[in-house]
């Protein structure tokens, strides 16, 4: 069974340093730990253990000998296998054909062995039959099952591959209890078995009951690797936030005369799939925070408050008016906006020149028949450019832009005429440095004129840098408001991971 | 992303180059070619009269070429295939109303349009609400239309067109061209208006490129993607009346011979079957090639049958020329 040690892994996109010096050194045997805030690099230092990532700089050693991984097939061979976090899964294809994807069986050299496929891929659902819920079958496409039983079809690839070095990047995100315990059974036995596991969570119950050793990470940085037995949960927060002292003082001061300003949207009572209970209200020209691990329920009750998926029960009221959402065209009529951090599902018209990427939320809200692009122009010309957003012409197609100036399009259709509401929902997810910062200051002034903006970011420095006030999601629900000088990463972290 | 797109936009390496890959400038190229051709094969082929009878014969499929493309570009695999069984039963339904008298040409119009439109608002219904797939759906629907037109010749007797009709379509209205043609220009310029000056036009392209997008931005598409397949039957029941007074009288499934090449213009055309891209210009373009293509055929003597067989391999080469991932894609 193998050794792994990477030594100083560095990765950059663009003008962001993803990974500044990664150290990781696993042993067989071990559940590994690897922990750090969102955005700090663990999944980048995955990716280039699994070969889908290319490192910069930074050394690779297996068993002692150095070793280049040149992609996925080469980690393959090396004996690596890994669950990640995004999910590699095909939609339409079956759970056992998804299963077997990085290691099908053959037969006569070129033919998929159907028998051996299926026996295999029974072999592995079989651990988990009784976990698995309504609806999961060998033969039931992925695309009609459930977020957790999704994510457990990720967990029987990586299992599949056999591999001495398995890697998960938060495999048990959506599970349920029952679930994780099941993948813990499993990974005990894999780990009496001499392979080498590294376990990503933010959940700290589960990260003291499986592992054995952690590493922290921190901005892209190792700070340090400690064994589970000898350490404990404040110091490990700790670790990952650095000096106390650093964080006692709030990220921006909060805005003066808040309190009288009055609400622009309240929400009440709110529930419905992913999300219980949740009530709020967000200031004209305050931005609200929603923080918390990934996936507890922001997103959710911010695409309900849009009306773009289905029932919510509670209240939604908009300048102290009552509206039922049901759709985004109902949400947007009265003055809402909605921002998505998937821009290639919910934002962008792709081959659509940007002046058609720009207007649809022109034309609906002015309820015009007739485009007239001519007299449009100038219109549609002034948000593009208070985002500072780099383009050639109008009638140049959104999809020959940079990632960050495709997502600056799709903000900028929503400022044409200006909203009450503004919702960003990780809007800056896969873009540069300088976007980002291009995206905050403007955000920061449409709040200044007055609209209440709501953010939620997948990565917690951009909350306490922006955000008035934080609201921590748990679960789908709020378990913690933050407010003035208690806006402190060691409190953000707090709250989102001991409750957890 | 497309990368593909993004290179093709910063480093067009030579604009003539470019310009000669449209499809529209293609199509163009190919008409003069054919007509060249046919000439040479048989002489007097390319005479005025005979070019004017090939666009008056061009006008009829570009007309149920119209509401393809509309479909076709609002994506979602969208395609109309019943459109051969509602020309033929418009024509049927327009002879009958009018037979022959003058004063049966409005209302036989009305009757034929409603008709048309009430068999789109179905397929419409049926692709948004029961979210059937369109292929399914229309193909679905050619049937129940076959059906009624053989209960529809076996009750009624065949009708006639009025002599009124047969001139607008047949014979010079104004500078030479029949009413016909003037008719396919006043449709060209409406569906250019309708798609580059209107609201509605640009949220057909959006529906068609990304249609979650287009939801997330307020566009309606359920309502949109109707409206499709109602101005798909309008056109079709449009180019059945054209038919009728082409032929004089309505006779067995006219329209069936239309279904394949209207979205073989289409493609032809440029507009690829993934939906969100393209015009009608092309179209137009493209239903001339085929018209032409139709008549050398005729010429060297190949029959309906073998004619049918080329213009599906035409729709495969087709296919294939745009790469599936281009075509399907965009
Ligand atoms: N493909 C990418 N393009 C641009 N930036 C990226 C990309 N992948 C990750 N990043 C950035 O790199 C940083 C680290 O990301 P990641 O490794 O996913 O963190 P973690 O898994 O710890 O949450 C983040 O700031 C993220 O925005
Ligand atoms: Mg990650």
């Amino acid at each position: 069974m193998s050794e792994l040690l990477i030594r100083g892994a560095r990765k950059a996109y663009g003008a962001t340093l993803a990974l500044r010096r990664g150290d990781l050194h696993l042993l067989p045997g071990e559940v590994h730990v690897l922990i750090g805030s969102n955005g700090s690099g663990k999944s980048t230092l995955c990716k280039i253990v699994a070969g889908s990532v290319k490192p910069d700089a930074g050394e690779v050693l297996l068993d002692g000998k150095p070793v280049t991984i040149a992609g996925p097939q080469a980690a393959r061979e090396l004996g690596i296998g890994i669950f990640y976090q995004e999910l590699s899964l095909a939609a339409r294809r079956t759970v056992a054909e998804n299963i077997c994807m990085p290691a099908l069986p053959v037969k006569g050299g070129v033919f998929v062995d159907r028998a051996a496929l299926e026996a295999k891929a029974a072999r592995i659902i079989e651990a988990f039959a009784d976990v698995a819920g309504e609806g999961f079958s060998a033969d039931a496409p992925v695309n009609t099952l459930r977020a957790d039983q999704r994510q457990l079809v990720e967990i029987m690839k990586a299992l599949a591959t056999e591999a001495s070095i398995l890697i998960f990047d938060e495999p048990t995100s959506a599970l349920d209890r029952a679930q994780v315990d099941r993948f813990f059974e499993i990974l005990r036995q894999l780990k009496a078995e001499g392979r080498a596991i590294v376990f990503i969570s933010h959940r700290m119950d589960e990260i003291f009951a499986i592992g054995d050793r952690v590493t922290v990470i921190r901005d892209g940085e190792t700070v340090g690797t400690s064994k589970i037995s000898e350490t404990d949960q404040a110091s490990v927060i700790r670790q990952m936030v650095g000096e106390r002292d650093d964080l006692a003082t709030p990220a921006v001061a909060p805005p003066a005369h808040q309190a009288q300003r009055s609400a622009v949207l309240s929400v009440s009572g709110l529930s419905g799939p992913g999300f219980r209970n949740v009530s709020f209200e967000v200031a004209k020209g305050e931005i609200l925070g929603f923080g918390g691990l990934h996936g507890q329920g922001q997103s959710a009750v911010m695409r309900s408050i849009f009306g773009a998926d289905a029932h919510h029960t509670g209240t939604i009221a908009l300048n102290g008016k009552q509206i039922a959402m049901k759709s985004p065209r109902e949400a947007i009529a009265h003055g809402c906006a909605y921002v998505s951090g998937d821009r290639s599902r919910d934002g962008i018209l792709q081959g659509r020149p940007i002046f058609e990427n720009v207007t649809p939320i022109h034309f609906l809200r002015n309820q015009l028949a007739l485009a007239r692009p001519a007299s449009l122009r100038e219109r549609a010309m002034r948000p593009l450019q208070a985002l500072k957003t780099k383009f050639q012409g109008l009638e140049q197609p959104i999809n020959s832009l940079s990632g960050g100036n495709q997502q600056k399009v799709v903000i900028a259709r929503w400022l044409i005429d200006r909203p009450d509401v503004l919702l960003l929902d990780d809007p800056t997810k896969g873009i540069d440095l300088a976007a980002k910062t291009d995206l905050f200051a403007l955000i920061r002034k449409l709040a200044e004129n007055g609209m209440g903006i709501v953010l939620y970011s997948s990565e917690d420095a951009e909350l306490l840098n922006n955000a008035d006030r934080i609201l921590v999601f748990n679960s789908g629900s709020v378990t913690r408001e933050l407010t003035g000088a208690d806006r402190t990463r060691y409190n953000l972290y707090h709250a989102a991971y001991e409750a957890a | 992303m497309s990368t593909e797109t993004a290179v093709s936009v910063t480093a067009a390496p030579s604009k003539a180059i470019e310009f000669l890959k449209r499809p529209l400038v293609v199509a163009l190229i190919l008409i003069v070619a054919l007509l060249a051709l046919g000439e040479a094969l048989s002489p007097g082929f390319a005479s005025a009269e005979q070019i004017l009878r090939l666009l008056v014969v061009a006008s009829v499929m570009g007309i149920v070429a119209a509401g393809q493309n509309l479909v076709i570009i609002g994506g979602r695999e969208g395609i109309d295939l019943s459109v051969g069984g509602i020309v033929s039963l418009a024509a049927i339904l327009a002879g009958n109303v009018m037979n022959g008298a003058e004063s049966g040409i409005l209302p036989a119009v009305l009757v034929a349009v409603s008709v048309g439109a009430l068999f789109g608002l179905f397929n419409g219904l049926g692709i948004t609400l029961l979210r059937i797939p369109p292929l399914v759906m229309t193909l679905g629907m050619l049937g129940v239309l076959q059906g009624l037109l053989v209960v529809i010749r076996n009750g009624i007797p065949s009708g006639r067109a009025a002599p009124a009709l047969s001139q607008f379509v047949t014979q010079p209205l104004l500078f030479g061209l029949p009413g016909i043609i003037w008719l396919w220009i006043a449709i060209g310029l409406f569906m250019a208006f309708l798609l580059k000056r209107t609201v509605f036009g640009y949220r057909i392209y959006a529906i068609g490129s990304n249609e979650q997008a287009a939801f997330m931005a307020g566009v309606p598409v359920k309502t949109i993607r109707v409206g499709l397949f109602v101005l798909s039957g309008v056109f079709a029941a449009l180019a059945g009346v054209c038919l009728l007074g082409y032929s004089g009288s309505s006779f067995s499934n006219v329209g069936e011979q239309y279904m394949l090449p209207s979205i073989i213009a289409v493609v032809l055309g440029g507009t690829p079957l993934a939906g969100g891209k393209g015009g009608y210009t092309g179209t137009m373009a493209g239903a001339v090639l085929l018209v032409i293509l139709q008549s050398i055929l005729t010429t060297v003597h190949i029959d309906e049958s073998g004619r049918q067989m080329v213009f599906g391999a035409t729709l495969l080469v087709l296919m294939l020329f745009y790469g599936r991932g281009r075509a399907m894609r965009g």
